[in-house]
């Protein structure tokens, strides 16, 4: 067989695949012919089929069916006793099956051989243009990971920038607004004595607001810290979190009778300081709008939401809030309430519900005016689990 | 206590007048004002400590602490601070940073540097005065500065 690094291409056109099929038959016979001239005899089997290969080989098994068929007539007729005619004897007929017999089994072979040969052609086909999509879709992906490294570069700078900006306000809008404060007070000091009631009232006001614009910059930068601050999570008791919150909020309580009720509290994965400062906002805004009930009645409890959340949260007897306005609340600079009333910058549920947030759950408020609130929130509970209680 | 006899002298690197005026004042309060030196940038307050340019004539002495601001022309506080603590005979002078600045990275820096205490100073005036005057009599009085300090 020919070697099977040789590319075997068959022509194109039938009629010359017909024609290379006779065309090898005939030099066969032509071969055959001349030998026979020159006393070399039994050349031709071999010779036809050789010429039966080629053509099965070359163009296919139609021409190689022609062939074998060719090379049967021209055999007998030109070289099995008598010569030149058709004539076949019944002795012979053997000898021509076996001849048809294994031209057809040549044939056979280099068709197998070529169909072999397509197919592996056709694989490594089908293989290189997969390989180019590969480099085509790689090449897409590099240009996507190139368009997020920029992307990503962008939005650092952005964030340096936003971070530089917050770095400005913490540091250069404080000055000023000591120096106010600082020097309206030492005004006080010198000359209230001899300064009217009314002027001394313009002085405690300009200090009033001094005093209130630096809580307004401390939460501002809080609420921008959070965003910008990566939530470090780990297993957390919100029983020890509210504990350390009530400590922070201690001082809000004196002189109020407040009912604590403290349920059972679970551990979960959050952000420790993060989730305090939740806690701190939530304890300080109950306490301080139930600031007018003779007793006032704080509740912090949870319950398992649909398995998948756990939902916390803290409910109060205060002045409460018309539901209408709930989508409010949780906007940065959004009071219910005239600051006569209750103080407050109007951040603090702001960095409760962006601190939520970055943890995966939500924020949401019941109330009815004069009837007391319930701020709750969710954290999703990966595991699944129904929360492990620690016991108060 | 008589605390005249053995107070300290009190560096002060601060750029804003506004600041400085309520700072003595405040240090007035405790007759702690008289030995405060102020430089309003950080190349002074290296020219004080080194005896250079117009402190070439002061007399010796190291202060018994230096209110650092972060925020200065020409070399700021963190380069002052940097430069202070890897100096073999200056690193001993206890360094407070007095700062407006409440950011974290401010804070850690300045630890990292070495700094002895970190102080942001409170918007509201009693606070600050406060702070001010604990400052002055913990590092100017109570405190043991290192030996070369300048004392009264």
């Amino acid at each position: 067989m020919a070697g099977s690094n040789v590319q075997v291409r068959l022509a194109h056109s039938p009629v010359l695949r017909y024609c290379l099929a006779v065309a090898s038959i005939g030099t066969a016979l032509g071969l055959a012919l001349v030998s026979h001239r020159f006393n070399f005899h039994n050349v031709e089997v071999p010779l036809f089929l050789f010429a039966v290969a080629i053509s099965a080989w070359y163009a296919g098994s139609g021409p190689a069916a022609v062939a074998v068929a060719l090379a049967i007539l021209l055999f007998d007729y030109f070289f099995t006793e008598p010569r030149y005619t058709f004539y076949v004897t019944a002795g012979d007929l053997p000898y021509f099956a076996v001849f048809a017999g294994f031209a057809l089994l040549v044939a056979w072979f280099s068709a197998v051989r070529r169909r072999v040969e397509r197919e592996l052609r056709q694989a490594s086909n089908r293989l290189e243009a997969e390989v180019a999509e590969r480099t085509r879709q790689a090449g897409l992906l590099d240009q996507l990971n190139q368009e997020l490294k920029r992307r990503s570069g962008e939005l650092e700078a952005a964030n340096k920038e936003l971070e530089s900006f917050a770095y400005s306000v913490s540091h250069d809008l404080r000055a000023p607004l000591r120096h106010m404060a600082g020097y309206s007070e030492l005004l006080q000091k010198r000359a209230s004595s001899s300064l009217d009631e009314k002027s001394n009232r313009y002085i405690s006001m300009i200090l009033d607001s001094a005093k209130r614009m630096g809580n307004l910059i401390d939460d501002l930068l809080t609420f921008s810290r959070i965003g910008r601050a990566e939530t470090q999570k780990t297993l957390i008791s919100l029983t020890q979190i509210v504990k350390e919150a009530l400590s922070e909020v201690r001082q809000e309580t004196e002189g109020r009778n407040i009912l604590w009720k403290i349920s059972a509290l679970p551990d979960f994965y959050a952000d420790r300081s993060m989730l305090r400062l939740v806690l701190v906002n939530l304890l300080s805004n109950a306490i301080k709008f139930t600031r007018m009930r003779p007793q006032a009645q704080i509740e912090i409890g949870c319950t398992d939401g649909n398995g998948e959340n756990l939902i916390v949260y803290v409910r109060d007897n205060g002045v409460g809030f018309d539901m209408k306005y709930a989508n409010k609340l949780f906007g940065v600079f959004q009071r219910l309430h005239q600051s006569e009333a209750f103080e407050g910058t109007g951040i603090g549920l702001a960095t409760v519900q962006r601190i939520i947030h970055r943890h995966g759950g939500r924020v949401w408020a019941e109330g009815a005016v004069d009837e007391g609130a319930a701020f709750y929130f969710s954290v999703p509970n990966p595991q699944g689990q129904p929360w492990t209680q620690t016991t108060n | 206590m008589d605390t005249n006899n053995k107070l300290g002298r009190i560096l002060m690197v601060e750029d804003d007048p506004k600041d400085v005026e309520l700072t003595l004042t405040a240090l007035e309060e405790y007759n702690l004002a008289n030995e405060v030196v102020v430089t309003r940038d950080g190349e002074e307050a290296l020219n004080y400590l080194y005896h250079r340019g117009e402190f070439k004539t002061r007399p010796d002495g190291d202060p018994a602490v230096i209110l650092l601001d972060l925020k200065l022309p020409k070399v700021d506080g963190l380069e002052v601070l940097k430069q202070l603590k890897s100096d073999g005979k200056l690193r001993m002078i206890p360094v407070v940073v007095l700062t407006s600045s409440k950011e974290e990275k401010d804070m850690v820096a300045s630890y990292k540097l070495g700094v002895n205490a970190y102080v942001v100073k409170p918007v509201d005036f009693h606070e600050f005065v406060n702070a001010i005057k604990e400052l002055g009599v913990f590092w100017a009085i109570i405190n043991e500065p290192p030996p070369g300090s300048l004392r009264k």
